[in-house]
């Protein structure tokens, strides 16, 4: 013992300072001195060489090997990372190696104990956007799993709503939902025609007081759009597990403006008409005509795409913002400028500044109709200048924008096919993988070899990287993934 | 310094192959065992390998016998308890990580298609990737997959052609390309041309036809075309009838060619011309004559598509249609778009405006047609609102109009850009292709099938061949041998082959002209050579890897040798020559220790015109040397040891030196002979090259990594390890500090390759000794001062620096002062390129 370790009787911690280890990472080998390591009392490091007196056991629950002979400590783990993290018991703080992956990183800095924060900032980024990114898989994993639970223990009335539930709410899940989702679509994509066919005055026919109405097909066709809708999505509600959830969604609401004008115009010209005098009924029907419109967002529901623009719309609020005060600010200057300008002339068009605000919108997004034109020399160098402010005002905020729909497309399939990984790499863990190739290694490992426990049991544990234990129970979800494959 | 010296000769020294009894103790004395990946060294448990035991590492455990250990491994050291994969180490830290951790990462600057060779080669199923990585693993291999697929079609398509199965098929043949391929003969461009031209006028006569001025007027009153359009007319669709007919018969797969989009567009093209004569001839009583000029009015329309025609003749309009149709998701993404807000704001403006007297809103479907002019920021201005309700709207609705077009826009143009570059690749590559199948016919094919022959002087061949070989595809296809996997069984080299053809081409780069240059116009004497080969085989006993039992004697003469030189303190010169002609024996066997050395010195003999070969191997420069101070004889001189030994070194040596005394060799010739000669001479030629590469390997693999630097040297092949072994036997009777110098000098050597990019921080380490950064003239003194009286093994570490000081002083001042002359900055750059290939193959 003593000529191995010259602080093995002595008691002191000013003896570790001084005290000099060989560490062998991987095969990389380091000497470390005591005082470094004891800056950072936590690390696995300092730990080791405070515990060197404490015998072979505590040696080795803190290293894999040791080699008396050369006094080397031998760990077991990546050199590469390592090298990276010892800097912290020079400089204070981590810098990542470029091109490791950040989350194998982590690991390597919590198997050596050495707190996250001492990361620094400009390598933190890179961790935290992959760390979102594996929880948004893992949320779509947590839906993926939602859906495929099958719980024996619930009553019939309780697997009824969640097939219900599946049918109208997840198109992939069986063929008839995919049936139901293109009716779904069709729906909508008619009762949109017809609301515009609606309004075509040779479609439409006189009733009894003169007024124009819509034709009596284009009305039943109406109807029956309605209530297709209306069944929807009180089979949507009623299926629904979370009921106020479900009501205060988005998507639902839309939904409900979908269908809530047809009910409440009917009720109106039913009931209204004794209350009201019918001049104000037909206003009120003709302004809730309008919320007709709605409709027209469900399509939002069956397409991606249109969730990705919603998306990065959101995401890019600010940008949104920059973009209207430019407009804003360049609307002002040029119409106020236009407006004076054009006051020499006679027969001006710009009657006002509110009014030439119309006319700069239509010039700077390089629309330009015609109906308001300047007509002095200088009025026309204005609107020369605004035109070019226009397109710069245009263009310089939407750049972020469109790259955060870009990101976010390529994300959005990224993240698909990442999501089904991990579902294969769940059940991959769990013990149920397919035979075939190298995947059943790990069912080897699992009956063969007493030697081999601590692996196994490793594995047992371990889970991808991803945030699984950000789904709720794992266990459970695991024998859902089972009973379901 | 991970892996120390090794003291005792690799796995492929000893004669036979260890005992299972061996292995398996040396795998027990141990927990640890080290893994050499490409000259990186990773120590790790066994107990860790242990858990995956059906990949390869697994299988490391359970091999005990030779043959098994060598399936899985390239080699392997038992003392040292070391095993050697040929692999890219930069792959192999992610790998053994996933053992350590049980989870799979990727380096991200890693390519995914050689990542998944790796994991391929490893026995790791990619499934085991973990969603941070896998993502970029999946969309990197499906795009690189994408391309392969791609590539590997246009090629079938341009070369699986066959016309062999019907009548005429070469003139069939020749028809096809001279229409299809406009870049396979000047007839063909000029047929593409007149093509062109003939489009061109068709769609000018069309447009003008429609010109009331140039329109006359038929019985009914009725306008008709122009006689001399429709002349014109007639003859660009007789031309394009022909050019549909021509191709059709040509074509090697009718319905394919059928099916072909850009046919379909020709065929479109012409159609409508001939429906049309044919309505307007029959049909003209039997119908309404209204209705008939009504369809024909349509087929007149149709005409227009043969603008569609100039398609094949440009690749860009065919990327644009490739990317509308690879990015229909991204252009049906737009339209959507566009329609919702069409939809929505039309809808909206109505309402605002439909209660404004004489309103152009009239309805919704009305108000569309608004909605898409002010969307598209057009604006003609035939409807705008007048409310200010409307006016709100119609300001939203550019502003929307503008967001939306512009953000699916990037995708689609994203994509085209990609198709764009990667059809500008795929001509480089089909270019390349062709250069390589030029460079087959000219006959270079004929040395890659002796490299398949004799392994063991692959690199020299390599060499020939790239020196040779004046076009780019043959190194791709040398390299590519060099991938194979054949090779290792055969060479069992510790170094990195692609560092080393990296080495090779970038040295190539810098020096070929020099070489063709300096080489004159005369021609090898076969018949000497010949000769010189056939008695080399007889009397010489070189170890051979291949031939072990033709390799033992000479083996064993050479480790007495190198025991006995340390010993006495000889005369000076005697020494030195005892020393060089060693250091021949050494080198001509297995080249340079200090390979890092040979740079400067091969860099500067390249510039010596009697030079010939001198970039390629460290060891040549000497032999020139020799040459240079005069022929054969004179080399008798200085090989005055009557041993047999010596004697076949000396006889390792004459052929080279007299070739190239006799002329400077050209090389095309020195291939050509190869090649020409029968096996018998081709074998002992292979043994007389191998100094070549040999020394590049050596060299290659000193620079890859100095800190494995002289194991890895050991594990090179027996006669290195011979030479190591001595080396490190030395101490007892020469000074330690000889030693130290010398090897620093080696680390300091390479330091200042790799520094040379890499900046390292080594540079300062070495510094302070004395070789590190003088110019290698000064060097050369230096060393050859202070190492030569003493050391006789030092000599023979830096043998070239002795060499270079007999030549100094046999041939008088006037050689030195030429080569003193030759020093140029060039010399630091052609070792500084071989230098950064490894450098870099390190660092990955």
């Amino acid at each position: 013992g003593e000529s191995r370790f010259p602080d093995v009787d002595s008691n002191g911690s000013e003896k570790n300072e001084d005290i000099e280890i060989i560490v062998n990472v991987g095969g990389m080998r380091q000497v470390l001195y005591g005082e470094n390591l004891n800056q950072y009392p936590a690390t696995r490091l300092a730990q080791l060489i405070n515990c060197l007196s404490g015998g072979y056991d505590s040696i080795f629950s803190l290293c894999d090997d040791y080699d008396p002979g050369k006094r080397e400590f031998y760990f077991d783990r990546d050199p590469d990372a390592f090298k990276c993290i010892i800097d912290i018991y020079y400089f204070g703080e981590i810098h990542m190696k470029k091109g490791i992956c950040p989350i194998c990183f982590k690991n390597e800095m919590e198997f050596w104990k050495v707190d996250l924060k001492f990361l620094d900032d400009c390598c933190k980024t890179h961790l935290s956007e992959k760390k979102e990114e594996l929880e948004e898989i893992a949320r779509r994993v947590q839906l993926i799993l939602d859906d495929l639970g099958v719980d024996a223990s619930e009553n019939r009335w309780k697997r009824c709503q969640k097939y219900i539930w599946k049918l109208m709410e997840k198109p992939e899940s069986s063929y008839s939902a995919r049936v139901i989702a293109v009716l779904s679509f069709l729906f909508i994509l008619i009762s949109s025609v017809v609301m515009c066919m609606g309004t075509i005055p040779e479609l439409q026919i006189v009733d009894s007081e003169g007024n124009h109405v819509e034709h009596p097909t284009l009305d039943n066709i109406e109807t029956a759009c309605i209530g297709w809708f209306t069944l929807e999505y009180v089979l949507r509600l009623i299926s629904s597990p979370n009921k106020l959830h479900f009501v205060i969604s988005f998507m639902n609401i839309i939904d409900v403006f979908a269908i809530l004008p047809f009910y409440v115009s009917l009720i109106l010209t039913h009931l209204g008409a004794g209350m009201m005098e019918l001049t104000n009924v037909q206003q009120a029907v003709q302004a809730l005509r309008i919320m007709r419109i709605a409709r027209i967002f469900k399509l939002a529901r069956h397409s991606t795409g249109l969730q990705t623009l919603t998306y990065a719309l959101k995401r890019s609020f600010k940008e949104l913002g920059l973009l209207l005060m430019y407009l804003a600010v360049g609307i002002f200057v040029f119409s106020a400028l236009g407006y004076t300008m054009e006051q020499s002339h006679p027969e001006t068009l710009f009657k006002s500044i509110p009014q030439s605000f119309w006319w700069a919108i239509i010039t700077m997004t390089t629309v330009g109709y015609g109906d308001i034109y300047p007509k002095t020399t200088l009025g026309k160098l204005n609107a020369a200048t605004s035109f070019l402010c226009g397109v710069i005002a245009i263009a310089l905020p939407i750049h972020p924008i469109i790259n955060n729909f870009v990101r976010y497309y390529n994300k959005q399939r990224v993240l698909e096919t990442a999501a089904k990984h991990e579902l294969e790499l769940m059940e991959l863990y769990s013990g149920e993988g397919k035979v075939g190739g190298s995947k059943n290694e790990l069912e080897d490992l699992m009956g063969e070899d007493k030697e081999r426990p601590s692996w196994s049991r490793q594995l047992k544990v371990s889970h991808s990287d991803t945030f699984i234990h950000l789904l709720s129970d794992e266990k459970h979800y695991r024998t859902r993934l089972q009973s379901c494959k | 310094m991970p892996a120390g010296m090794n003291k005792h000769g690799s796995r492929s020294s000893t004669s036979l192959p260890p005992d299972p009894m061996e292995i398996v103790r040396s795998k027990a004395c141990s927990r640890r065992v080290k893994l050499n990946v490409g000259g990186l060294a990773h120590e790790v448990l066994w107990r860790t390998l242990d858990r995956l035991p059906r990949t390869r590492l697994g299988k490391l455990r359970d091999g005990n016998t030779h043959e098994s250990l060598m399936e899985i491994c390239d080699d392997y050291n038992l003392e040292e308890n070391e095993y050697f994969f040929d692999r890219h180490p930069g792959a192999f830290t992610s790998i053994l990580n996933f053992y350590r951790t049980g989870k799979l990462h990727m380096m991200e600057e890693m390519c995914a298609l050689s990542f998944s060779q790796e994991l391929d080669y490893w026995g790791i199923d990619e499934i085991y990737l973990e969603s941070c990585c896998q993502a970029r693993y999946h969309q990197k291999k499906e795009q690189m997959n994408e391309e392969l697929k791609r590539e590997a079609e246009t090629l079938r398509e341009r070369e699986g052609e066959e016309f062999d199965n019907t009548c005429c098929a070469d003139k069939r043949k020749k028809l096809w390309d001279l229409l299809e391929k406009p870049n396979s003969s000047v007839a063909a461009k000029i047929l593409a041309i007149i093509s062109i031209m003939f489009i061109v006028l068709s769609t000018i006569a069309l447009s003008l036809n429609t010109l009331p001025e140039l329109q006359g007027t038929d019985e009914f009153g009725q306008t008709t075309d122009n006689p001399q359009l429709a002349h014109v007319e007639a003859v660009c669709i007789a031309w394009f009838t022909m050019e549909y007919l021509l191709r059709f018969l040509s074509s090697p797969k009718k319905w394919k060619f059928f099916k072909g989009p850009l046919n379909a567009i020709d065929l479109l093209a012409i159609l409508p011309y001939y429906v049309t004569i044919f309505l307007t001839e029959s049909n003209k009583s039997v119908l309404q004559f209204q209705n008939v000029r009504r369809v024909v009015q349509i087929f007149r329309i149709m005409r227009i598509l043969r603008i569609l025609k100039l398609a094949r003749h440009s690749t860009g309009l065919q990327s644009l249609g490739f990317t509308l149709r690879r990015s229909y998701n991204e252009l049906g993404l737009l339209i959507l778009f566009l329609a919702m807000g069409i939809m929505i704001f039309s809808s909206l403006v109505f309402f605002a405006e439909k209660d404004e007297d004489d309103t152009k809103f009239k309805s919704i479907p009305a108000s569309f047609w608004w909605a898409t002019i002010t969307m598209t920021t057009v604006g003609y201005g035939d409807i705008y609102p007048k409310t200010l309700l409307g006016k709100i709207v119609g300001g939203l609705c550019c502003i929307a109009g503008v967001l939306v077009i512009a953000l699916p826009i990037p995708i689609i143009v994203n994509n085209f850009s990609e198709f764009y570059k990667e059809q500008k690749r795929q001509e480089k590559a089909i270019k390349r292709r062709e250069a390589l199948e030029r460079a087959k016919r000219n006959g270079s094919i004929v040395s890659m099938n002796m490299k398949d022959a004799f392994a063991r002087s692959v690199e020299l061949m390599d060499i020939v061949v790239e020196k040779n070989g004046e076009s780019t595809g043959k190194k791709d296809k040398v390299q590519d041998n060099h991938l194979s996997p054949s090779k290792w069984k055969w060479t069992k080299r510790t170094l990195s082959e692609t560092s080393s053809s990296k080495s090779f081409e970038t040295r190539e780069q810098g020096s070929p002209e020099k070489v063709r240059s300096s080489s004159s116009p005369q021609h090898l004497n076969v018949q000497q050579l010949e000769d010189m080969y056939n008695k080399m085989a007889k009397t010489q006993s070189q170890p051979n890897l291949n031939t072990k039992n033709t390799g033992h004697p000479g083996k064993q003469k050479e480790e007495l040798e190198m025991e006995t030189i340390p010993g006495p303190t000889v005369p000076l010169l005697t020494t030195r020559a005892d020393g060089i002609i060693d250091m021949r024996s050494m080198s001509s066997i297995d080249s340079f220790i200090s390979c890092a050395t040979d740079f400067p010195d091969a860099g500067k003999f390249s510039h010596s015109p009697l030079a010939t070969l001198p970039c390629k191997g460290g060891v040549n420069p000497i032999q020139e040397q020799i040459r240079a101070e005069g022929s054969g004889t004179r080399f008798m001189e200085i090989n005055p040891k009557p041993e047999g030994s010596h004697r076949s070194t000396f006889f390792i040596d004459s052929p080279n030196s007299s070739i190239k005394a006799s002329n400077p060799l050209k090389l095309r010739s020195l291939k050509v002979n190869f090649m020409g000669d029968d096996n018998s001479t081709l074998v002992p030629a292979s043994n007389v090259l191998r100094i070549y590469p040999d020394a590049l390997k050596n060299r290659g693999a000193a620079a890859a990594a100095d800190s494995t630097l002289l194991s890895d040297r050991s594990l090179v092949s027996p006669e290195t390890s011979i030479y190591t072994t001595a080396s490190a036997r030395t101490p007892p009777t020469s000074p330690e500090k000889q030693i130290a110098i010398a090897l620093n000098f080696h680390d300091a050597s390479i330091h200042k390759y790799i520094d040379a990019d890499t900046d390292d921080e080594g540079q300062l380490l070495y510094d302070s000794s004395p070789p590190g950064n003088v110019s290698p003239k000064t060097e050369k003194n230096h060393l050859e001062s202070a190492a030569l009286p003493t050391s006789p093994k030092f000599i023979g570490q830096n043998c070239i620096y002795s060499m270079e000081g007999i030549t100094g002083k046999t041939q008088g001042n006037q050689e030195t002062v030429r080569l003193e002359n030759h020093i140029s900055p060039e010399v630091h750059i052609l070792p500084g390129g071989g230098g950064h290939a490894n450098t870099h193959d390190q660092s990955i």
